[in-house]
């Protein structure tokens, strides 16, 4: 055995578990859970199983989906004003301070939020446990993975469109909206749907300030709280004597799953579909 | 039916028709800590061809820039119809919808054909109902034969010596009263070389041309005036004839016999 065959197994060695690992793991969520999988339970709420849990899982799915979307489009609008101000009006200075600054909330620990949240939202603007407080310190944690996205997506339209528009005597937001938004919306796109697929994998942050654990199917208003899949697994994991219980929870795994593979295939998809960014705009 | 020709008047304020179109006094430009232009002089008439010719480096494109105020930090006087750019009315933008500048490499939106040629034009409205002007710019570009049969393309099929022709009837919708050319034709093949010469000497007919050209038989072909810079100068301005028979600079004729100049 030379050398050359020793490297490839060391590295193919380390390689595995790292792929080995999350595949034996879904494998496992999957023959656990696809068993508790039925039109009853994905499309009820009836409870079923005491203690105020429900059997079906449609208000926490409904719960999930509201609150990442919620999130999303509430993130949207400022991650793309970041964006614009880092490509068009930062100085160099600014640019490395603001990309800086948005790795670091990026490392922040998303319970954090949602202590801040609880304490601000739901106490000091007395919005209570509700969708709003939730989707806003949801839209916190997704936000500067939106920014970093937006300004991706932005840096990669070609600088000589551009530069043709301006020559044309276009000004800046005549720029924006028929040159750069026209190329970049498909990764800007792209990072939307990673953002919900995020805010549905994210539970610290929600289970102070936006859900309890049953009672719940539609939110009455945007005061209203919400259960969700993520807080719904937490709560029943806690139940592990009741093997009833624990069927559900792995069933409801399987649905969030389901749900956060969805979104970030679609992402995927799109980001494939659009990757080279010379696709037709829409005037003609 | 058959669409008349629009027929394209360039938009100025306070045009003079015994006013020269172009006058720059003294113009320096730095980048970072390069000098680019040093104390750069140049007349241009109200109508005619004058190619700017040179070595690399010898800021003839940066010139251009200069004087459709994509470079803004520059020192001297630019005055377009006896008008300072720097106080142009409406700002650089406006300033830069009536100097059409051709880059040296074909740069089309990923649109259809019509909509890049009315990409310039400002209002949809007036986008959607200019046919009139998009015939008359592609005639004027010598592309209409070409195109007008499949105006709903995309832009990016078509070769990169008509995309070229494309980008100067998308200046032309804006209707300039000065078009630049940064070597226009400096990736194509002979065939849409001739046609973009056809099409620039049939446009100075109409308004003053600037053109950046490294093929010294281009610019004799052109004719007009010719001016030749070297290192951020203008050495000789002069025109076609009297440059390339008898060049009044050391320079010049250096460049003119082995294509090299040492300011």
């Amino acid at each position: 055995m030379n050398r050359s065959q020793i490297s490839k197994i060391i590295i193919v060695g380390l390689a595995l578990p790292a792929l080995l690992l999350p595949g034996v793991c879904l494998a496992y969520i999957l023959f656990k859970g696809l068993p508790a999988l039925s039109w009853s339970f994905l499309f009820s709420a009836t409870e079923g199983l005491g203690f105020g849990a429900t059997s079906g899982v449609l208000a926490q799915l409904l719960g999930s989906l509201l609150l990442a979307l919620l999130a999303s489009l509430v993130a949207t609008p400022f991650a793309l004003g970041t964006a614009l101000y880092y490509r068009l009006l930062a100085s160099k200075r600014q640019q490395a301070l603001l990309a800086g600054l948005l790795n670091m909330l990026q490392s922040i620990p998303p319970v954090v939020f949602g202590l801040f949240g609880l304490i601000v939202f739901v106490h000091l603007l007395q919005w209570g446990v509700s969708l709003l407080s939730g989707a806003i310190i949801l839209a916190m944690v997704i936000l500067p993975m939106l920014v970093l996205n937006s300004i991706a997506s932005l840096e990669r339209i070609p600088g000589q469109y551009t530069e043709a528009a301006q020559s044309l005597g276009l000004h800046h937001g005549a720029v924006i909206g028929r040159v750069w938004l026209v190329q970049a919306w498909p990764g800007i796109l792209t990072g939307q749907l990673l953002g919900v697929a995020r805010a549905l994998s994210e539970t610290a942050p929600i289970l102070f300030t936006a859900t309890v654990f049953s009672g719940v199917v539609w939110p009455e208003s945007i005061f209203s709280p919400v259960t969700t899949l993520q807080t719904h697994i937490f709560y029943l994991a806690q139940e592990g004597s009741n093997p009833q219980v624990i069927q559900v929870a792995w069933g409801s795994a399987v649905v969030l799953l389901g749900l956060v593979a969805a979104f970030a295939l679609l992402a995927r998809y799109l980001a494939n579909r659009y990757e080279n960014p010379q696709h037709l705009g829409a005037e003609r | 039916m058959m669409l008349q020709p629009e027929k394209i008047e360039p938009v100025l304020p306070q045009r003079q028709p015994d006013s020269t179109a172009l006058q720059i006094q003294g113009l320096n430009l730095w980048l970072g800590h390069t000098p680019v232009l040093e104390g750069v002089d140049l007349v241009l008439a109200q109508t005619g061809v004058t190619t700017l010719i040179g070595p690399s480096g010898a800021g003839k494109s940066s010139l251009l820039r200069c004087i459709n105020g994509l470079y803004q930090n520059w020192q001297g006087q630019i005055e377009l119809l006896g008008r300072d750019i720097r106080h142009w009315p409406g700002g650089w933008d406006q300033l830069r919808s009536h100097v059409g500048l051709i880059a040296q490499k074909p740069c089309v939106f990923p649109q259809s054909i019509r909509a890049n040629v009315v990409f310039g034009v400002q209002g949809w409205r007036q986008r959607r109902r200019a046919d009139a002007l998009v015939e008359a710019v592609l005639r004027q570009a010598a592309l209409w034969d070409e195109v007008s049969a499949r105006l709903l393309a995309p832009a990016e099929t078509l070769s990169l010596g008509q995309q070229q022709r494309l980008c100067i009837a998308r200046a032309l919708a804006i209707k300039p009263g000065l078009l630049l050319l940064d070597e226009p034709t400096a990736s194509l093949d002979p065939r849409s070389k001739q046609l973009i010469e056809q099409s620039v000497k049939s446009l100075a007919a109409s308004m003053p041309v600037l053109c950046v050209t490294h093929d010294l038989e281009q610019a004799r072909r052109l004719g007009g005036q010719v001016v030749f810079m070297c290192d951020g100068k203008v050495i000789e301005q002069a025109d076609c004839e009297s440059f390339f028979q008898r060049p009044k600079r050391l320079e010049s004729r250096e460049f003119l016999s082995w294509n090299v100049c040492e300011c």
